[in-house]
């Protein structure tokens, strides 16, 4: 059984709803991220799960006990937050013995563990600071410090990397992802950042407007998406409406597509990835093949990007610089069978 | 900045020095040094020895200090929570600010009128108590520091809201939201977070209700009566009754020493529940 789960929990504001009839479980020792644009629901649940606020309908069960109205100095569950919300009038040892004193430990007790979390942080030396004398990243391993020390059954993270510079913000992912699986703790993160969120998690779920559109191991996320939704999201550029035939697909235009996914029925859309198509010279003999005339070509570096007018609509292509070509030129797409998705 | 604007800074900022040089510091000083002389012209101590000396002053002296400190301590009470609710639960936040500054509005003549009103022998608040049957006669809370002190609250209660609502709304909800995940009740959060962090409110305050309530004049005036006198009213006394200006400044003197001496210790205290302010 999940340790949490979330059951139809509809949620919002007045009449402003957020959440409708969402679903989520999470299993023990698990690091799931929620992913997904600003709006899309995810803080709000993140929110409701700490017991930051209540849902207006549905149930949410944790280790098979309910919840839902459990206020939140009981539930234990440490909290990450974007703006870390450290005490400023408490040193660091302090903020992080906060917890510990609420709990009515013992001063030797606070001290010994206080010392070991902040060691485990590599705070060690700062607990006589104040927060507004370190820097952030500091001030974010105080806050992760601080949740870990209560020993918490769930760890719940808001954006905690998103004020941090791109260069830490890889490090101390590492870094929350080692501690968490150290202590096998339960974990659910909220992120708009999808590098970040598959780096770290060991399941993603993508929101969209107050439901979750997929929630899937990273890699099953980024190679097979389910919807349309999660497939532009993930960075799938190219859509194509197709209808099923005989061994394959047939495009508006007449062109046949055989895709190595199981076969599906009727009308569909199916995309594909700038880099799994193949651009060659107009007539080369590809499989899947699809005609079109370039229209811009981009410099990425490493890479050209070419946009491609065919029968079928725009088709984004990512080639390497072995040949380039230009504008007006006329080319041949290959669509590598193995890639196509069908949605 | 260049030379042009520095110059043109201290021609803006030169008439409001003038003004307070002339007006303020010249006349401070005036005042202070001839407390130091006697008439001959001699330095002497003993304007202040001899004040001291006299049961009547020092009467005066503790019931200024007395009613003061009181006055600031019901209103850091009665304002704490007012503040905390308008700041951070109150969807009509304008609207109850304007409510708690609304009686500064009038002048203190006409409010301590009506407090003559209702606390009169015969007024709405010994009626009450009476048909209730708290009491069987009436009470004497008028012309006495009871009535003062009431006077003294509803004066400066609004400078102690105002001052912590300042405060209060800066504290971000995240702190509280951190410290009940934590495992702490709404008691906890409010005595570990949400107090600390009202301190220099509460301080700013503090500091102003008891300034304002140690030079007050004409509330003690009108709701004090002939043998509750305070500094303000004492000063007003050797001036004008008794024409007697040198100790009337020496009062004066010792007013300005007290506040100077009370704030500084309301800051030392508030320093140590938050020493990072």
């Amino acid at each position: 059984m999940a340790l949490l789960e979330l059951q139809d929990i509809t949620a919002g504001y007045d009449k402003n709803v957020i959440l409708k009839n969402l679903n989520l479980q999470v299993e023990k020792g698990e690091l799931l991220s929620l992913l997904g644009s600003s709006g899309c629901g995810k803080t709000t649940t993140l929110r409701l799960i700490a017991g930051f606020s209540e849902p207006m309908s549905g149930k949410f069960l944790f280790d098979g006990k309910d919840y839902t109205h459990v206020p939140l100095h009981k539930r234990n569950f440490g909290f990450v937050f974007q703006s870390y919300a450290l005490f400023p009038h408490m040193t660091i040892f302090d903020n992080v013995a906060f917890g510990l004193r609420m709990r009515k430990c013992s001063s030797s007790e606070i001290q010994n563990q206080v010392m070991e979390t902040l060691e485990l942080v590599d705070l060690k030396g700062y607990e006589k600071r104040f927060p507004k004398e370190l820097s952030g990243g500091q001030r974010q391993r105080v806050a992760l410090a601080r949740a870990l020390v209560i020993k918490p059954d769930l760890l719940l993270m808001d954006e905690p990397l998103s004020n941090l510079d791109a260069k830490l913000r890889v490090k101390m992912r590492v870094e929350i992802r080692k501690l968490q699986q150290k202590f096998g703790i339960t974990a659910i993160y909220v992120t708009h950042d999808q590098e970040e969120c598959f780096a770290i998690s060991d399941k993603v779920a993508i929101m969209n407007q107050g439901i979750i559109e997929q929630l899937d191991t990273p890699d099953r996320i980024y190679n097979r998406p389910n919807t349309e939704f999660i497939a532009h999201f993930v960075g799938f550029e190219n859509f194509l409406d197709l209808t099923s035939a005989e061994g394959g697909y047939t495009g508006a235009d007449g062109s046949f597509f055989r895709a190595d996914a199981p076969q599906k029925q009727g009308r569909l859309k199916a995309c594909i990835r700038p880099e799994d198509i193949q651009i060659a010279p107009l007539g080369t003999d590809v499989p899947n093949r699809l005609d079109g005339q370039i229209m811009v070509e981009t410099f990425l570096g490493k890479r050209y990007q070419y946009n491609v007018k065919t029968a079928l609509g725009e088709m984004v292509v990512s080639a390497d610089q072995e040949h380039i070509y230009h504008s007006g030129e006329s080319v041949t797409l290959s669509l590598a069978s193995n890639k196509i998705i069908l949605l | 900045m260049n030379k042009k604007a520095l110059t043109i800074g201290w021609l803006m900022v030169l008439p409001g020095c003038l003004f307070v040089v002339f007006f303020m510091l010249v006349p401070l000083f005036l005042l202070v040094f001839r407390t130091f002389f006697d008439e001959g012209g001699s330095f002497t101590l003993n304007g202040y020895w001899e004040m001291f000396q006299s049961t009547y002053f020092q009467q005066v002296f503790v019931r200024s200090l007395k009613l003061s400190l009181i006055s600031t301590a019901i209103c850091a009470l009665l304002g704490f929570p007012s503040s905390y609710y308008i700041a951070k639960y109150s969807r009509h936040k304008g609207m109850l600010m304007a409510f708690a500054v609304f009686p500064m509005f009038t002048s203190p003549v006409i409010r301590s009128f009506s407090w003559i009103v209702l606390l009169g022998k015969k007024g709405i608040v010994n009626s009450a108590l009476m048909t209730i049957g708290l009491t069987s006669k009436p009470i004497s809370i008028l012309y006495n520091e009871v009535s003062m002190t009431i006077g003294f609250i509803q004066l400066f209660l609004p400078l102690m809201i105002l001052s912590l609502i300042g405060v209060m709304e800066n504290i971000p909800e995240d702190l509280n939201l951190a410290a009940g995940s934590l495992g702490a009740t709404k008691l906890g959060t409010f005595r570990h977070v949400v107090l600390p962090l009202s301190i220099p409110g509460l301080v700013t305050g503090s500091v102003l209700v008891f300034t304002g309530c140690l030079t007050a004049y004409t509330t003690p005036q009108l709701l004090g009566g002939t043998d509750t006198r305070v500094l303000a009213t004492v000063i007003y006394q050797y001036a004008m009754s008794l024409g007697d200006w040198t100790q009337a400044s020496i009062v004066a003197v010792v007013m300005i020493v007290v506040t100077v001496c009370v704030s500084s210790g309301i800051n030392g205290i508030s320093r140590r529940l938050n020493p990072t302010i």
